[in-house]
């Protein structure tokens, strides 16, 4: 089935609804009334969650009055199977580098990284495209360590080739 | 003429062979942000900060300013040479530059987009200069209750003179009010909506969102197109650089409109964006007979062009002066100056002259050093797009988590610059405004505050927003944007509807 771009107006609105609506719960918690010294710590985001979940209802909608009215935007697919293979190759890859840079440092994440795209979505020889990533790393490490002083992420594999 | 001289002083604070490098630099990363796809200038400025943190307010904003001019400049040299707007403000020059780019004529595009820019800034910056003690002078009146009610009107503006939805402005307001909320409360002290997750402690820091916004997002709706680059070569012929710059004479009409245009929209919270669509079709519609627009029509550069820039400058004005930034990039900015320890607002006039007229003064400088380098270097960063995207693409990628993380050395951020990757793409898609979000997230907290303390002297009565000329005042206008526009809207939609019926 073609995801049409009405379907996602809708989901994001009941993302964003669901999303004030955890933030007006968890403001509840926090006393949403008034006390002797002026508005509770909770007044603020409640009020401004029950806002967003209004925000997006309206949103949701618009977007079904409009598709009643017979506009094409609303019926256009959402994302091409082109487009969404495009931004799938290009997302999925950034997950694993969040991943890998969480668990094993950012120098390494990166490395991996830059090789991976270059070599797979690039279409470039293996050396090559793991001389692009090293070189990229070692680039980061003299600009940020070196000439800023401002440390980054750093896993196992840093520590152990002496990296601080 | 106190502001001369407060100006002269500044300059002495400006031009110093360390701050003279400063802009240089701010320039040139300005440049290379603007020409990338993926990195514009709220997210370029992001980055920036967190390696400001060591220096002295003066520097660090003059590197950051310079940075934005630098990142206009950039977003339209790619408008011109790769019809890609490297910025969102730089889009209505690809109407015109692109085609005048593909005649033949790209130094005369260029040029002609550069010096308008220059002189749209340069207006920007005489109105700062003329304006700001003023500005500051009038906002020492404020209370608890009328900055409530000026950040009241700058949510309102954004929904009543937005160019998205009113809805949609109206959920990214609430959603980046809703996020600044997270974390501990500046009035009570207490941790709100952290849900018990230590990551969410310190609260959501509105570097990591913009970031994810307009980084990730921005770089993921680029790829989905696919990239074609299709340049037109770039090579400057400094000939055509001064017979282009004898032409502009020609054009004083329009860019005395356009910079009017600009000054507008800068300091109401319109932003540049809108501002150039705006002038670009203003001029369409006073121009005098001749070529079309969109073939390359000299007009539709200039004017989108001078509004950028001039609404750019005076972004600032509203920022130092009231501590309202009326555009994302200098709601990050504003974001900057809050850790570096400094107030925005009327006080940092007596308290910080240094800082605020340094600041003025490197805009001069900065608007002009950027001129002369975007002309010399623009066949370098026009070769920046010819790199590969799967090669520039990870870098820009890893670039922006790296600096996401030295925001607070925290690896959770790199989980929040992901989800808003996505956050963002899908609002570019569905055409959320991103802008109110940013901005919302800034101002939340002072928002807060400011609510919190009014209410508290008028023991909870709503009344206090209404209570002398001056809020009273501020309050109606906001209403106003707030509601007239849709009762327009509205009128208009029932008379259409109306003909429709009769004419059935």
């Amino acid at each position: 089935m073609r995801i049409k771009r009405l379907h996602v107006e809708l989901a994001t609105a009941v993302t964003l609804a669901a999303v004030g609506a955890l933030g007006a719960t968890g403001a509840l918690e926090l006393g949403v009334s008034w006390s002797d010294s002026g508005p509770m710590p909770g007044y603020f985001p409640f009020y401004v969650g029950i806002i967003l979940i209004i925000a997006a209802f309206a949103s949701a909608t618009q977007a079904i009055f409009r598709m009643r009215m017979g506009s094409e935007e609303m019926r256009e697919t959402f994302l091409e199977p082109e487009q969404t293979q495009r931004v799938l190759s290009f997302l999925l890859p950034m997950v694993v580098f969040v991943v890998v840079t969480v668990f094993l440092g950012t120098y390494i994440g990166t490395a991996l990284y830059l090789f991976y795209v270059a070599w797979r979505n690039g279409g470039y020889k293996p050396w090559i495209a793991i001389l692009i990533g090293i070189a990229f790393s070692i680039a980061l490490y003299f600009v940020f360590e070196k000439a800023f002083q401002v440390p980054l992420h750093k896993g196992p594999i840093e520590e152990m080739l002496g990296i601080y | 003429m106190e502001n001369f001289e407060l100006l002269m002083g500044g300059f002495a604070t400006a031009l110093t062979p360390m701050h003279i490098t400063l802009m240089i630099v701010g320039v040139l990363l300005g440049l290379i942000v603007g020409v990338l796809p993926g990195l514009g200038a709220p997210n370029g400025v992001s980055l920036l900060i967190p390696l400001t943190f060591a220096m002295d307010p003066v520097s660090a904003i003059i590197l950051l300013a310079s940075m934005y001019w630098g990142a206009l400049f950039g977003g339209s040299t790619t408008s011109i040479l790769f019809n890609i707007p490297g910025e969102p403000s730089s889009v209505a020059t690809t109407f015109d530059g692109y085609p005048m780019a593909r005649s033949g004529q790209s130094t005369r595009a260029l040029t002609l987009a550069f010096m308008s820019a220059g002189i749209g800034a340069f207006v920007g910056i005489v109105v700062i200069t003329l304006l700001s003690s003023w500005a500051a002078r009038f906002a020492l009146r404020f209370g608890a209750a009328e900055y409530f009610a000026v950040y009241f009107l700058a949510f309102c503006a954004f929904i009543g003179m937005g160019s998205a939805s009113p809805i949609k402005t109206a959920v990214s307001l609430s959603l980046g009010l809703l996020l600044s909320t997270v974390g501990m409360d500046t009035v009570t002290g207490s941790l709100r909506l952290t849900f018990g997750l230590d990551a969410l402690l310190s609260g959501v820091s509105f570097l990591v969102v913009v970031i994810g916004l307009f980084g990730i997002g921005e770089l993921l709706a680029t790829v989905q197109d696919g990239l074609k680059f299709r340049g037109v070569a770039s090579r400057i012929d400094p000939r055509d650089v001064f017979k282009t710059m004898l032409e502009l004479p020609k054009y004083i009409t329009t860019i005395i409109r356009s910079s009017a245009v600009g000054v507008w929209m800068g300091i109401t919270p319109g932003g540049p964006t809108a501002a150039s669509f705006m002038s670009y079709g203003l001029a369409r519609q006073w121009s005098k007979p001749g070529a079309k627009f969109g073939t390359g029509r000299p007009e539709g550069i200039v004017a989108p062009e001078t509004a950028d820039h001039s609404a750019g400058t005076c972004a600032m004005l509203p920022m130092l002066a009231l501590g309202v930034p009326s555009s994302a990039t200098a709601a990050v900015m504003m974001g900057g100056l809050m850790i570096w320890g400094l107030t925005p607002g009327p006080m940092l006039f007596s308290t910080q002259p240094d800082f605020v007229w340094g600041l003025i003064a490197s805009m001069y400088i900065a608007n002009f050093v950027g001129v002369i380098l975007v002309l010399l270097t623009v066949p370098f960063f026009a070769a920046l797009l010819r790199i590969p995207f799967a090669i520039i693409g990870p870098m820009i990628v890893a670039i922006c988590f790296v600096g996401a993380y030295t925001v607070a050395n925290s690896t959770s951020d790199l989980w929040l610059v992901l989800i808003f990757g996505v956050v963002g793409f899908v609002f570019n898609k569905l055409e959320f405004p991103l802008a109110p979000l940013v901005l919302a997230m800034v101002l939340g907290s002072k928002a807060e505050s400011s609510f919190h303390q009014s209410m508290i002297a008028s023991d909870g009565s709503l009344g206090i927003f209404f209570s002398n000329y001056l809020v009273g005042t501020i309050m109606t206008i906001a209403l106003a944007l707030l509601i007239i526009p849709q009762t327009l809207k509205f009128i208009q939609y029932l008379k259409s509807h109306k003909s429709v019926d009769s004419a059935a």
